[in-house]
């Protein structure tokens, strides 16, 4: 029974991350319809951002919000200087559909080696700002603790903030327009250039605050090479794409269906499948829905 | 021929063509590959990045702050040692690439302790440096197989190999902890196995093995290995994994409140490593470990005080560990082997140096080593300790007390070995 | 022929570390080899072909461990089982494209090598070895076994190149093109398109499996690592660089893969830098040549020559 409820904490919690991570891969998506790798990167590259500011004002919280920023400059500067000029160059020709994918590789790998190149030797640290130790339920203590609890709170936050945004406010349809038929968005008065960097912006801040809580999620340490930041690249795309790709909603959902099926396979199945079992579990997923749990059909085109 | 096959043909000559023109290029062979009249190459791979690098990323610095001391104190025979590192990131395949990198490109004359059960055993098959001559100094790692002189004839260990540990706990455990439910916890592959072995002929029996993949361990598949542990309801748990293991499977129980017996095996035991990964020194306290050197923490042994100033001044800052200690001492005995080898020393005569004086040399282990024309095994037990509450490895009652044994079914004995003199200034005589 | 004599002297008066290096770029060509068909002709994006030359090499190991088999059976067996996964993955795949497809292939490339750890016989994290043997002694005592791995690779690229062109202009190559240009068209003109996909998925999948035993040759032992996710992106940076759409430069990309990382190493250690920047350099150059070529040179150099002397010669002032 303990065994039961520990797998469900555990896989909540990941499954929380996992969902912010998918949420910035489809802001991406529905704003310049790119899926962009390099997230991941970017989400690494602002958790050391994260540290630095730890170093310089020895706030969490602030650090939190200073890695936000920073994820939302650099997703942004790299919109307006690179994204772009790709697009442009690479609009048609047979490389066209190709071409966004591996641009956003190549940037991950430029990401990751500037990582590597200035941080890579030190081993940071960043102190979770909540205690780790489990509550304790009688004798059993629970994989649940204060921190934890914030990571869930945290993520549910920005969750509402992100829904709010996107369907009430004027911003969020001028994203969502922007996204379908930029022209027509022209049209009518909207900025679409400005409006995709805000969504690449959003999609950075919430990256970062997901890199963040990972480490929180442990004991504090990373470094490039972790595994869970390559399980966040993987797992984030996977819970987005298992979501549908089009929609909030979706990403989140996605994040926590995949983070609670992989607990529960790691748990009682085998502990060494956490790379196969996200794989196999995106393979069901689009064999029995293709276009994913909350996706939209498309149409055909003839 | 097409115009496609032609323009692929010209371009792969014009490639390979200027590949040969640069490897004309190469200068004069010296009399013995790595060795110059001035400069003796030595190479090594290890994991300086990746999940498994934590506190082994210390070992080249410490290495070369013992060369660079006998360097300025006149190298050996007048030559300087130098040390070229390659990061392998514990990964087999790239241990491969990198050690093909040291023999071929860098030419060294020969590897010092290369890290790792799965990456050495890689590079023997692959890269074959006892086909080549190329001798493979004091393996950083203590499979028991590299003892086989047949398989692995350019090969020399240092450790007491896994087999041996596991016999010495498991006589430890029974007089210690006798009748109480056992755990381990141990990496999935011939290091771990090889742990096995010597704990099954030793007679141990587990409630509970848990394996983990060589990379995947974190605080996270730890909280896995926990909620197992402690289903088992295991008194005792042995952890015999790396430094990040050992650092992720203390953190995790401490979270989780589980807080058995532990004995943590020698490979990640360091506790400078440990508390480096924050693990609080309080889990650390009352463990068990194992070593062969003398404790890191002990000012009143000569080659601790030695080898801890020459460390301070060449790296200020860092702390001197088990690692630093161990990776120096390593430094020391092949300095004494190359000087051994003579005023022209080649491969050929590094190895007879070790077989027929290696068992002489001095280091700063409480055991002596055991090579000879048959043996290339080097230490062969260890001591007991427990950390103190600052998380320090200190022997149990402050005396060190040696066991003894091998990797076959020799039985467990106190050893009487009582450790030379160090010879002046920690230079090679 | 020519290449093959070309070869011969080369091996002979290159020194063993280029050999070594000769039989990797060996290795890369017949990987992005099989990437400028899965993607530069039949259009399908795939991220996870390193998970298919894992196939392949896992597939020869182990028929060189159980049953000893002699180098070209292993090497058959290794296509052949790599194109059948491929072809499992291209019905599969049929139904997906973009993102989708990206994302799936993307988990296999990750997922698929992970499997070993599960099954005992695969050999976990460690892996198993794959001795290909030594020479045979009538080439001499001087025939190093890295020399020996260049041949054989050689032989085996020049051998399915060969055969890579005349597919790729025969009426499969047509078809293929068809469907990438606009697929419902090609739909309209009677083309299945589910077959021509898989068929494309299984020929480029066999290719996977040749370079992954190739692969499995040179470093001695096949083992998860050896087949990373790195690996898949090296390959299609690869097929980039080269030109994906066309075979003629493949050569291109596979050389600046292996000789980026000795280049960089040579400027680093000149400049005196620190490891964390050695050890890095390589890769942060790749990823900068890659993002250079998507943004200017698109469709890869070979074929930015091509269009370049065609329009010189369309706008010829008559």
């Amino acid at each position: 029974m303990i065994q039961l409820l520990n797998t469900t904490l555990i896989g909540l919690t990941s499954g929380a991350i996992y969902a912010l991570m998918a949420m910035a891969i489809v802001l991406v998506w529905r704003s310049t319809r790119v899926i962009n790798f390099a997230q991941a990167g970017l989400a690494l590259a602002s958790t050391y951002i994260g540290y630095e500011a730890l170093q310089l004002f020895n706030n969490y919280w602030i650090a939190l919000v200073c890695a936000m920023f920073a994820g939302a400059a650099i997703s942004a500067f790299i919109e307006i200087a690179f994204m772009r000029v790709l697009l442009k160059h690479t609009s048609s020709g047979p490389i066209a559909s190709v071409a966004p994918i591996i641009a956003t590789l190549g940037l991950l790998g430029i990401v990751k080696a500037l990582i590597t190149m200035y941080w890579g030797g030190q081993d940071a640290v960043i102190k979770p700002p909540l205690s780790n130790t489990g509550f304790s339920i009688g004798t059993n203590t629970l994989v649940f603790s204060p921190m934890k609890l914030a990571i869930i709170g945290s993520v549910a936050v920005l969750v509402i903030v992100f829904s709010i945004i996107f369907q009430k406010t004027n911003i969020g349809l001028a994203l969502r327009a922007s996204a379908y038929a930029p022209e027509i968005a022209r049209l009518a008065g909207v900025r679409v250039d400005f409006v995709r960097t805000l969504g690449w912006a959003l999609s950075g801040a919430s990256g970062a605050v997901a890199g963040l809580l990972l480490t929180s999620n442990g004991n504090g340490s990373f470094s490039p090479e972790s595994l869970e930041f390559s399980l966040l690249l993987i797992s984030g795309f996977i819970a987005a794409v298992i979501g549908g790709l089009d929609s909030l909603v979706g990403a989140v959902i996605g994040g926590i269906f995949l983070g609670l099926v992989t607990s529960f396979v790691l748990m009682y199945v085998s502990g060494s499948l956490f790379f196969i079992a996200p794989f196999v579990i995106l393979l069901l997923v689009l064999f029995i829905r293709p276009q994913g749990i909350i996706g939209v059909k498309a149409g055909r085109r003839a | 021929m097409t115009r496609m096959n032609r323009r692929t043909l010209i371009s792969a000559s014009a490639v390979l063509a200027v590949a040969a023109l640069t490897a004309a290029t190469v200068p004069a062979q010296a009399a013995e590959v790595g060795v110059t009249s001035s400069e003796i190459k030595l190479g090594m791979t290890l994991p300086m990045t990746g999940t498994a690098s934590p506190g082994y990323n210390k070992i080249p610095g410490a290495m070369k702050a013992y060369f660079d001391y006998l360097n300025a104190n006149g190298g050996v025979n007048g030559r300087k040692i130098t040390l070229k590192v390659e990061d392998d990131q514990y990964v087999p395949t790239q241990a491969v690439a990198k050690t093909n990198k040291l023999i071929l490109q860098d030419k060294v004359m020969a590897l010092i302790s290369p890290l790792g059960t799965a990456n050495n055993k890689a590079v023997a098959a692959s890269v074959n440096p006892a086909r080549r001559g190329v001798p493979v100094l004091f393996v950083n790692t203590g499979f028991s197989g590299f003892a086989d002189t047949k398989k692995y004839p350019t090969t020399y260990t240092i450790l007491p190999s896994y087999i041996m540990e596991a016999k010495i706990m498991a006589e430890y455990i029974k007089d210690n902890f006798a009748g109480k439910t056992l755990g381990l916890v141990y990496q999935d592959d011939d290091f771990g196995t090889d742990a096995l072995k010597g704990f099954a002929s030793a007679g141990i029996n587990f409630a509970v093995k848990v394996p983990y993949a060589s990379g995947s361990q974190s605080a996270a598949t730890a909280a896995g290995w926990v909620t197992k542990l402690s289903a088992a309801k295991a008194d005792v748990v042995i952890l015999f994994g790396v430094s990040s293991a050992t650092a992720a499977g203390l953190g995790t129980a401490a979270a989780l409140k589980y807080a058995p017996q532990w004995i943590l095996g020698s490979v990640g035991g360091d506790a400078t490593t440990i508390k480096a990964a924050g693990v609080p020194a309080g889990v650390l306290y009352n463990a068990v470990g194992a070593s062969f050197a003398p404790a890191t923490t002990d000012m009143t042994d000569e080659y601790v005080k030695l080898f801890s100033d020459i460390y301070a001044k060449a790296v200020p800052g860092s702390a001197f560990d088990n690692n630093v200690l161990i990776g120096m001492n390593s430094a020391f005995v092949a300095a004494q082997a190359i000087k051994a080898a003579g005023t022209n020393p080649t491969r050929k005569s590094l190895m007879a140096a070790i077989e027929s004086k290696g068992a002489s040399f001095a280091s700063a282990a409480l055991l002596p080593l055991n090579y000879s024309k048959t043996s290339h095994v080097g230490y062969n037990g260890y001591w007991f300790g427990k950390y103190s509450p600052a998380g320090d490895l200190k022997p149990v009652d402050g005396k060190y007390v040696l066991y003894t044994t091998d990797s076959g079914s020799g039985a467990v004995v106190k050893s009487t070995w009582k450790r030379p003199a160090m010879p002046a200034k920690g230079l090679p005589q | 022929m020519l290449l093959g004599v070309a070869i011969y002297f080369l091996s002979g008066a290159v020194d063993e570390l280029r050999v070594y290096q000769g039989a990797t770029v060996a290795v890369y060509v017949v990987g992005i080899a099989s990437i400028i068909l899965l993607t530069g002709y039949s259009g399908q994006v795939s991220l996870g072909q390193g998970a298919l030359l894992g196939v392949g090499g896992y597939a020869a190991a182990l028929l060189r461990i159980e049953l000893n088999a002699p180098i070209w059976l292993c090497f058959s067996i290794a296509i052949l089982t790599a194109a059948l996964a491929g072809a499992l993955l291209g019905l599969a795949a049929a139904r997906l494209s973009g993102p989708y497809l990206a994302g799936t292939t993307l988990a296999l490339a990750v997922g698929l090598p992970s499997i070993a750890n599960q099954f005992g016989f695969l050999g976990g994290e460690q892996g198993l070895l794959f001795d290909v043997g030594f020479p045979p002694l009538s080439f001499g005592e001087d025939f190093t076994q890295y020399k020996w791995f260049f041949w054989i690779a050689s032989l085996a690229t020049l051998i399915a190149i060969f055969w890579l062109q005349n597919v790729m202009r025969s009426r499969y190559g047509r078809s293929w093109k068809a469907v990438r240009g606009n697929d419902v068209a090609a739909e309209l003109a009677g083309i299945n398109l589910t077959r021509n996909k898989t068929l494309a998925f299984t020929l480029s999948a066999g290719l996977a499996g040749l370079s992954g035993a190739l692969l499995a040759m040179t470093i001695g032992t096949v083992s998860p690592s050896a087949f990373p996710l790195a690996l898949s992106f090296s390959l299609l940076t690869g097929a980039v660089l080269s030109g994906v759409t066309t075979l003629g430069g493949v050569m291109i990309g596979a050389v600046i893969l292996v000789a980026v990382p000795d280049i960089a190493e040579a400027v680093a250690s000149r400049f005196g830098s620190s490891e964390a920047v050695t050890n890095n350099l390589p890769g942060l150059l790749v990823s900068t040549l890659l993002i250079l070529t998507v943004l200017f040179v698109p469709n890869g150099p070979v074929e930015q020559m091509r269009a370049r002397r065609e329009h010189r010669v369309n706008n010829k002032p008559s």
